[in-house]
């Protein structure tokens, strides 16, 4: 046994966890759980890529929302206004949160550090008050629902919609999964290393030969992407878009699950979301004002664990593989 | 015509306002290197603090004197508690400043309620100006506001204190090394950054709504004023945020006040990426 | 142009504020040689190896590599022309292991945007990563994050770090500062060693080691360039003892 093995080992557990959810949660709880989880799912994508940026390319982005928020108008308009089917309103939804991170993040990753942090939240503020005062387009304040087209129909009769809830929930599971998929391939590949190595050090990796810029304009696409299919999810969730999910406390939120879960973790989003969204629903049926209690285990992990619970977790499984490994000398970390 | 004077003055007024809240953000930023989320909501304790002064006492000049104390006070304790753990992880202040706002917020809807409440202004008679009549607790908001600015600058150029703030700020490894208590340094820079944001809330009060989310519209417009004065240019900063104010309060006089939001945000994100030291950079260096 | 000559550097100018830090540098590197770089603290060598890879735009000035005009060209693509360098603070990637550094290095050359390929199937960069490990007896730490190496090996990995790009022309900057004299003696023998293969630049404080190393010396004063020849010549050179060379007796 490897760390390596374990880690997959725990990828394994959730994607089996997440298969069987619908049998596996209503025998301990409500069966409404089996929709939170789906709900987690998709807003652990949104975590995602931010993770993605923050994690992996060492861009702290407070803007992803917008993206989110291109994907889940993508679809309302798609459907409510052009008259879209299920998927071509599906790929509009990607292919404009898409444009839209590739056009901004054009922009945005000349930036970096606090400058980046902030020109992203500006983006998100643009459009997020655009969308507001579009009221013919976006339904402004009241948002924009639509009814549900199906996924295929066979003839008149029947037809295979996501308002079954069987299928909504596998279908979520089924693109919320490819994306992880498309991300851990990535991540793995030698773009993937680049990404560290921009994060790690962007003189040195200049240096040896890489585009800097390309490489966090690329991230910041897939990224963009990522969260596009969150929002686009979302909205055949809630069967509705609003601007209020483009608005920068998503994206803060977006930031603090990815944080919270460990960035730099591939399942260190979904361990974050799961946990402060189970937190939600657990603690504002005891306690209104729960979001203190949010508040403050946000300042904690960052101050005692800035590494997220992700990173605690990586740190004992190296200790122990370390200790069996070789026993005797305890490395020094350097921090 | 005489809305498009009443909106601009008006703009004017919140103008310095915002300035004397965004001088505050500013030297968070230029001393700690912090990114402030919780600015705004450190405005809106204010607020809410004046409206307590004001219920428990009955005399709301009380205010202009308690709040900042009480802000300067919270602000210590923050510094020590949140913001000196993570100075050396200053990627994610901005995610601990975040929880920050959140249990401020929270901490307001908690204690003082869900529901917007408006005061009445301490001065409430009108005076004629530009063929208008116009409040005159306005014209004192934008009074206090101007001294408090003038305060901060001579503090920040004729006292020891200040010269060690400046010092800090330009190189804090010198400055230690010099014997200046940098620590300390940061801790009244961030509790002197709060005071001044709570003034503007007991200023701004009476004109505004209390309101436990006071701080999340004008946080955008506070990080405007910095990034468009330049970030660390004090004296661009507040005469971003007068022009902002004003420019937005004009417009907001024949088109929808959030057009011109968005167009303020559009110059902000051509500033960040053309002239990222703001648009008075050069004149002063 | 002489075919010999690999960087030409013509009437560079660089300014910081008022400042003039590089005040018409002219100078060549001959193909073949160690050419050592030395000079008092702020003489401009740094800024002038900054202009060089494209990390600071020159104000005015010309810098040519392998004949090609490289003034202006984004850092990126000096370096995939073939030159490398090392930077003065120690710079590798902290939170990689060993192997990644050098595997990243050696990937540049084959491109990076190839998001669908496994990083570990790239067989040329695994090679010579492998093999760069050996030669600078790094092997042992090869999967051990580059923070944890002691400040010699960190040296030794950036050095590493650039060879593995397979530069023509490698810059070396202060590359024994801050050692020891053990390490200091075994990285002076793997320069010696690597400029037998590739040509070298190298700034260096410590004139012994560069007299010892080069072939060929300039010197730089004041933003400008003061004196070059022989290690022998400049050691004779009246001029450079005033300028530098004396400062030096002193300390």
């Amino acid at each position: 046994m490897t760390p390596d093995k374990i880690n997959r080992l725990g990828i394994v557990a959730v994607a089996l966890f997440t298969l069987l959810a619908p049998w596996i949660l209503p025998v301990f709880v409500d069966e409404f759980w089996v929709d939170i989880y789906s709900e987690m799912l998709i807003w652990s994508l949104l975590a995602a890529s931010v993770n993605l940026l923050f994690g992996y390319v060492g861009l702290l982005s407070f803007g992803q929302a917008l993206f989110f928020g291109m994907g889940m108008y993508g679809v309302a308009i798609g459907i409510a206004k052009i008259g879209l089917g299920f998927w071509p309103a599906f790929g509009f939804g990607i292919l404009l949160s898409t444009t839209m991170a590739l056009i901004t993040g054009f922009l945005a990753v000349r930036l970096t550090w606090h400058y980046f942090a902030i020109i992203t939240v500006v983006f998100s503020l643009i459009f997020y008050f655009t969308a507001l005062s579009w009221k013919p387009l976006t339904g402004g304040d009241d948002g924009l629902s639509f009814t549900m087209p199906p996924i295929f129909s066979f003839g008149e009769e029947t037809a295979i919609s996501l308002t079954d809830p069987t299928v909504q929930y596998y279908f979520i599971v089924l693109m919320v999964g490819a994306c992880y998929a498309l991300m851990g391939v990535v991540l793995k590949s030698p773009l993937g290393r680049a990404f560290r190595t921009v994060k790690e050090n962007d003189m040195r990796a200049a240096l040896i030969g890489l585009n800097v810029y390309m490489i966090r304009l690329t991230a910041f696409v897939i990224a963009g992407f990522v969260a596009g299919v969150a929002g686009a999810l979302f909205a055949f969730f809630g069967r509705y878009a609003s601007a209020t999910y483009m608005f920068y406390h998503v994206s803060g939120e977006a930031v603090v699950w990815a944080i919270i879960g460990g960035a730099g973790t591939l399942l260190g989003p979904v361990v974050g979301t799961t946990l402060l969204i189970t937190l939600r629903e657990e603690l504002s049926d005891v306690w209104e004002h729960y979001l203190i209690v949010v508040g403050v285990i946000v300042i904690v992990v960052v101050i005692f664990a800035p590494k997220g619970l992700g990173g605690l977790w990586m740190g004992m499984v190296n200790r122990i593989f370390d200790k069996s490994a070789n026993g005797n000398q305890p490395k020094e970390g350097g921090e | 015509m005489e809305l498009v004077i009443a909106l601009g003055m008006n703009g004017i007024v919140w103008g310095l306002i915002i300035a004397l809240i965004a001088l505050g953000l500013s030297i968070i930023f230029g001393l700690l290197d912090i990114i402030n989320i919780a600015h705004g909501d450190f405005f809106m304790v204010g607020t809410v603090l004046a409206w307590f002064v004001l219920d428990t006492t009955g005399n709301y000049w009380l205010a202009f004197l308690i709040v900042p104390i009480i802000g300067f006070a919270m602000g210590v304790v923050i510094e020590y508690t949140v913001i000196q753990p993570i100075k050396n992880a200053a990627a994610l202040s901005i995610v601990a400043t975040f929880g920050l706002s959140i249990i401020l917020q929270e901490g307001v809807r908690a204690t003082f309620g869900a529901a917007p409440t408006r005061l009445v202004p301490p001065i409430q008679s009108t005076i004629q100006m530009f063929g208008l009549e116009y409040e005159v607790y306005r014209l004192f908001a934008a009074a206090v506001s101007i001294a408090a600015i003038l305060l901060f600058f001579g503090f920040l150029h004729r006292t020891k204190m200040g010269t060690w703030m400046r010092a800090v700020r330009y190189d804090p490894e010198t400055a230690t090394a010099m014997g200046i208590p940098a620590r300390k340094i940061y801790m009244i820079t961030f509790a002197l950054g709060f005071a001044m944001a709570a003034l503007g809330g007991v200023v701004a009060a009476p004109i505004t709504t209390v309101d436990f989310q006071a701080g999340v519209d004008i946080l955008p417009f506070c990080f405007m004023a910095v990034i468009i004065g330049g970030l660390g240019n004090l004296e661009g900063t507040v005469a971003a945020a007068v022009m902002l104010a004003f420019f937005e309060g004009v417009m907001a006089s024949f088109a929808d006040p959030t057009i011109a939001r968005i167009g303020s945000l559009c110059l902000m994100s051509i500033v960040l990426l053309i002239r990222p030291h703001g648009i008075f950079a050069g004149a002063t260096r | 142009m002489s075919p010999t000559q690999i960087l030409e550097i013509e009437d560079i100018e660089k300014h910081f504020g008022g400042l003039a830090a590089l005040d018409g540098v002219n100078a060549h590197v001959e193909s073949g040689k160690l050419t050592a770089i030395i000079g008092p603290n702020g003489a401009g060598k740094t800024t002038l190896f900054n202009v060089i890879t494209g990390i600071l735009p020159p104000a005015a000035g010309r810098v040519k590599f392998l004949g090609q005009d490289i003034t202006n060209k984004p850092v990126h693509e000096i370096s995939k022309l073939g030159l490398a360098r090392t930077l003065q603070i120690k710079s590798v990637f902290n939170g990689m292991t060993v192997r990644e550094n050098l595997w990243i290095a050696a990937q540049s050359r084959d491109g990076v945007f190839k998001p669908f390929q496994r990083a570990s199937a790239s067989s040329r960069a695994n090679q010579v990563a492998d093999q760069l490990c050996e030669e600078l007896g790094l092997t042992q730490f090869a999967n051990q994050e580059a923070a944890n190496l002691s400040y010699g090996d960190i040296a030794l990995l950036e050095i590493g770090i650039a060879l593995a790009t397979e530069p023509k022309l490698l810059l070396l900057d202060e590359p024994i500062c801050g050692m020891g004299p053990a390490e200091t003696e075994q990285t002076v023998e793997k320069i010696r060693n690597l400029a037998k293969r590739i040509d070298i630049v190298i700034i260096e404080h410590d004139i012994e080691v560069v007299f010892e190393v080069s072939d060929e010396v300039i010197v730089m004063a004041q933003g400008k360039v003061l004196a070059r020849g022989t290690p022998a010549e400049i050691s004779t050179n009246a001029e450079v003892r005033t300028a530098y060379l004396g400062d030096d007796d002193d300390a």
